[in-house]
């Protein structure tokens, strides 16, 4: 490759949460300018989020075979961060050539990150893409690269199962009730005490159409408080039982030391409620309801450490996921490198008159087939004809192209652009090629792949979800 | 061999594949393999019914057809499927069709087997009986059809929950528990009125052609165990709101004696008026 590739980065693995926030880039567009200016590279694009730092570069073979590039990234990182080089070099990894491309289709695929399968990875690359365009140091390689890494978290998505199931517990207690019930809208629920967990697992029905969430609390203000946030309705911690009947899903997570919902108040609550499924999701320690409600007829219990194991087994399917994807990442590295190569001059004259002489024949024989027999010579004619038409055609544009070659730095972004213009690498176009261009401003804000929970943006996507 | 001839073999087949390809694209969660299954079974059911109407038009008399032995199993399995379809339709239960199609196949398979077989049936009064009789007890036996599958669904998604197994892939994407019971549901209520106006019309024809009601032939006994067995499962559902599990396994266990009723007693045990030994 006349072109190098480097990508230098720390993520969660490789560096403690002090040292990422030490050398977490506050201002990116900066960073990138700043570092183009210092070092003699191409194109710079960095994505900076609460588990990760990644800095993508592109240089010269040539100009670089001298220095050493990750090294200067490196301690033009450590002086825009005021950090010590010394610490910075023991907490990240470096990646050249093709295993930066390969590194790079994996955090877009979500293959690096601290919960596989979680969407957010991906938007926020789009996004300091984006910004990298903006600032103009992303160029040829950078596009391409940053576009190929979007399609390859596409098709990883769409042909593995890395993010199909729950991984949070307050969304697998979510998934279970929708096993149960089907859509959830017309169903009801009830929060009984209060806790991080179990208000989140309460966020997320709510999210998911249930119709009327009440909120039970032995300290009745503390009920009202949480009603007013949640829209939800206080219930006296006395009425519980009897408001039982009229409530689907029931979340438990109250700091009592015994059982608050018994096997035999629930059976006659099933009686009310003429045996209407229920669905106990029980958070607290010590539990708060009888395991014996699991044994009733359509009745439902599970504790903290089911929903624990369901998360676990969900993860480790996603850890075999993860195998099929590495493949797909494998293909498409190889693709890229294909691609990079095709960069040179050469292979794009070859490609291109091999297209026109495509075309040229392919329109030879229909006009044949309409004509009949003719003779040799008119059919000798006649090739001779288009092929020097499709020739002459193309002469100007690879003169173009050459002349462009002896000029430095702008050979690659025309020949990128013939080799989209014609196609010449048979790349499928898709109707949402168009919105990777958009500017930052056209977006909604997004939020940092590990403080956002990652639930309800998957409802809307229609994905599952999971935590960075 | 001209299409006539060639027919069953091909609605075999297409039935056959559709089974195979729809268990295939559930195992391994396939949408395109699923859809080209129900391609292939629909295709399957549009060549069922016209072999129907060949059936009918080509025989001497109406009754000729009605009574033989192969159209009747053949608008058994016809039935399922339109059962099926009508479910699909109302309740966008497409997953019915991992029943329903092997059934089908089960049925139209016998139904060819059992070519040249005619029903002791006196071909007397034979339209109307045909359609209050044998429509409404076929109706309600292809709906218990696709209860019993609901059912079975019902019972293994439901272990797999309450014991906390975990959810496999294909079980993952099955339709939820209420979904299941929610079949069950119309299977009772439809299938119950069903059920009884075809055994009462039976009685009656009974009356009116032999001047008895009741014959005590095994078919007769069977048909009002499973009556009965209905009718407390309509009470339980209605009046004490019997939802899940019990339900289901009841459903089951009726569809079972229909199957024992069609494929064992029709052809095995004399009978007065519904035997098809040879």
């Amino acid at each position: 490759m006349d072109k190098n590739i480097f990508l230098v980065g720390l993520n969660h693995r490789s560096a403690s949460v002090d040292v990422r926030e030490k050398f977490a880039l506050t201002n990116v567009a900066d960073f990138e300018k700043s570092l183009l200016a210092a070092c003699p590279l191409r194109e710079v694009m960095a994505l900076s989020t609460c588990n990760r730092v990644e800095i993508l570069v592109v240089a010269d073979g040539a100009r670089c075979q001298d220095m050493d590039i990750s090294e200067a990234v490196l301690s033009h990182w450590a002086e825009t961060c005021n950090g010590p080089l010394e610490v910075l070099r023991t907490h990240t990894y470096k990646n050249q050539g093709l295993d930066a491309v390969s590194h790079l289709f994996c955090v877009a695929a979500s293959l690096d990150s601290m919960i596989m399968g979680e969407p957010q990875i991906l938007g926020q690359l789009k996004n300091s893409y984006r910004k990298a365009v903006e600032t103009g140091t992303a160029r040829v390689i950078i596009n391409r690269l940053l576009h190929k890494s979007f399609s390859v978290a596409k098709r990883v998505r769409t042909e593995t199962a890395i993010a199909s199931s729950a991984v949070s517990i307050s969304y697998a207690a979510v998934e279970l009730a929708k096993k149960i019930f089907g859509e959830l809208s017309g169903k009801t629920a009830m929060l009984v005490g209060a806790g991080e967990m179990a208000e989140l697992a309460a966020t997320h029905l709510l999210a998911s159409g249930i119709d009327k969430l009440y909120i039970c609390n032995r300290t009745y203000g503390r009920a009202q408080e949480l009603a007013k946030t949640m829209h939800g309705e206080a219930v006296f911690f006395e009425d519980m039982v009897e408001r039982l009947k009229g409530v689907d899903i029931v979340i438990s997570s109250t700091g009592s030391p015994t059982a608050i919902i018994r096997a035999k108040d629930i059976r006659e609550v099933l009686k009310k409620r003429r045996n209407r499924a229920m669905f106990f999701i029980d958070i607290a320690v010590p539990r708060d309801i009888d395991p014996d409600v699991n044994s009733l007829d359509n009745v439902y219990l599970y504790d903290i450490d089911d929903l624990k194991e369901v998360v676990e087994e969900n993860m480790s399917a996603r850890q075999g996921e993860a195998v099929k994807a590495r493949a797909i990442v494998d293909l498409e590295t190889d693709a890229f490198a294909t691609w990079m190569k095709s960069l040179a001059l050469q292979p794009t004259i070859t490609d291109l008159l091999g297209r026109a002489e495509d075309v040229a024949q392919r329109e030879l024989a229909k006009t044949l087939k309409r004509l009949g027999p003719v003779d040799d010579e008119t059919r000798e004619a006649l090739e001779v004809l288009v092929n020097s038409v499709s020739r002459k055609l193309l002469h100007e544009p690879i003169c173009f192209l050459k002349r462009r070659t002896r000029e430095e730095g702008t050979a690659e972004r025309f020949i990128d652009v013939t080799r989209r213009i014609f196609n010449l690498d048979g790349d499928p176009v898709h109707a949402d090629a168009h919105l990777d261009r958009r500017t930052a401003e056209d977006d909604e804000p997004m939020d940092c792949e590990c403080c956002h929970d990652p639930e309800p943006e998957a409802k809307e996507t229609g994905k599952r979800p999971e935590h960075q | 061999m001209g299409l006539p001839d060639f027919l069953p073999i091909l609605i075999i087949g297409l039935y056959f594949l559709g089974t195979a390809f729809y268990v295939l694209g559930s195992a391994i969660r396939n949408e395109h393999i699923k859809k080209m299954a129900l391609l292939l079974g629909g295709i399957g059911f549009a060549l069922h019914a016209f072999d129907l109407a060949r059936q009918v038009a080509g025989a001497a008399a109406a009754a000729d057809a009605l009574t033989s032995g192969r159209f009747l199993f053949c608008l058994l399995g016809f039935g399922i499927l339109l059962i099926f379809l009508l479910l699909w339709w109302r309740l966008k239960m497409r997953f019915l069709a991992v029943v329903a199609l092997p059934l089908a196949l089960v049925f139209y398979a016998t139904a060819d087997a059992t070519s040249g077989i005619k029903a002791s049936l006196p071909p007397m009064l034979s339209g109307l009986f045909f359609l209050m009789h044998i429509g409404t007890l076929f109706a309600s036996m292809a709906l218990l059809a696709m209860g019993a599958g609901a059912g079975l669904a019902f019972l293994h998604l439901e272990k797999r929950i309450k014991t906390k197994i975990g959810l496999k892939k294909f079980q993952q994407d099955m339709p939820s528990l209420d979904t299941f019971d929610k079949v069950n549901h119309w299977v009772i209520i439809t299938g119950f009125p069903l059920y009884t106006f075809g055994l009462v019309s039976g009685f009656v024809w009974a009356w009116l052609s032999a001047k008895r009601v009741f014959s005590f032939d095994p078919k007769e006994i069977l048909a009002l165990v499973m009556l009965g067995l209905y009718a407390y499962l309509f009470h339980q559902r209605l009046a004490y709101g019997w939802k899940g599990r019990k339900p289901a396994v009841m459903v089951i266990g009726v569809f079972l004696l229909t199957v024992v009723s069609m494929l064992g007693i029709n052809f095995l045990v004399p009978t007065t008026f519904h035997g098809f030994k040879p």
